[in-house]
């Protein structure tokens, strides 16, 4: 306790900092241990989720859906429902007679269906 | 909400497709968005499984049916 505490104002940024760096399954963890650590230095967990968003903007993503859906495109814009704005896109349905794949240009994705969101 | 408002401000008087959770497409020109994407489409078309169903003049779409609004080349 004594150790993280030491460095506890130091360590918070560099929390913050590495979300950016690290691939998305350390970040992930980073998450985690950063929420206890950076909650005095107003780093709430919700802000990290959103950073961790925030660094996949003008990357391309990969979004799956509730339902049997999933979509992948450059990530443009999102906001605080995770309602995004993808570019470039393929829809993938999986369906019983297969999978079905569309392209479209530019989409407004509704925040409410999505269940994850992962770097392609 | 504001980056993505930069989005819908563009969509609007364009030709769009509006996909409902459903899967059924509305394909038409957006009259108007809002934050709940509610929609109001003119000239719309009904696919149901990609085969055109109806035509409407003006319609009303409530945001809680809409998975995605996109772009489209040509209607």
């Amino acid at each position: 306790m004594s150790a993280p505490n030491s460095s506890g104002s130091a360590a918070a940024p560099a929390v913050a900092a590495s979300i950016h760096q690290l691939p998305l399954v350390g970040a992930g963890a980073g998450a985690g241990a950063g929420a206890g650590a950076g909650a005095g230095a107003g780093n709430t967990t919700a802000t990290l989720f959103k950073k961790l968003i925030d660094s996949c903007i003008g990357s391309k993503i990969w979004v799956v859906m509730k339902s049997e859906k999933e979509f992948t495109g450059t990530l443009k814009y999102f906001d605080d429902y995770v309602n995004m704005v993808l570019e470039d896109v393929t829809e993938f349905e999986n369906t019983p007679e297969g999978r079905k794949t569309t392209k479209l240009e530019q989409i407004l994705l509704n925040g409410n269906n999505i269940c994850m969101v992962t770097p392609f | 909400m504001e980056p993505t408002q930069d989005f819908t401000s563009f969509l609007i008087g364009r030709p769009v497709i509006v996909k409902l959770n459903s899967g059924v497409d509305y394909r038409g020109i957006l009259a108007c968005l809002d934050g709940y994407m509610n929609i109001a489409l003119e000239q719309t078309e009904e696919y149901v499984n990609g085969q055109l169903k109806n035509k409407y003049g003006d319609t009303f779409i409530r945001g809680n049916n809409v998975l995605y609004i996109s772009t489209a080349k040509g209607v």
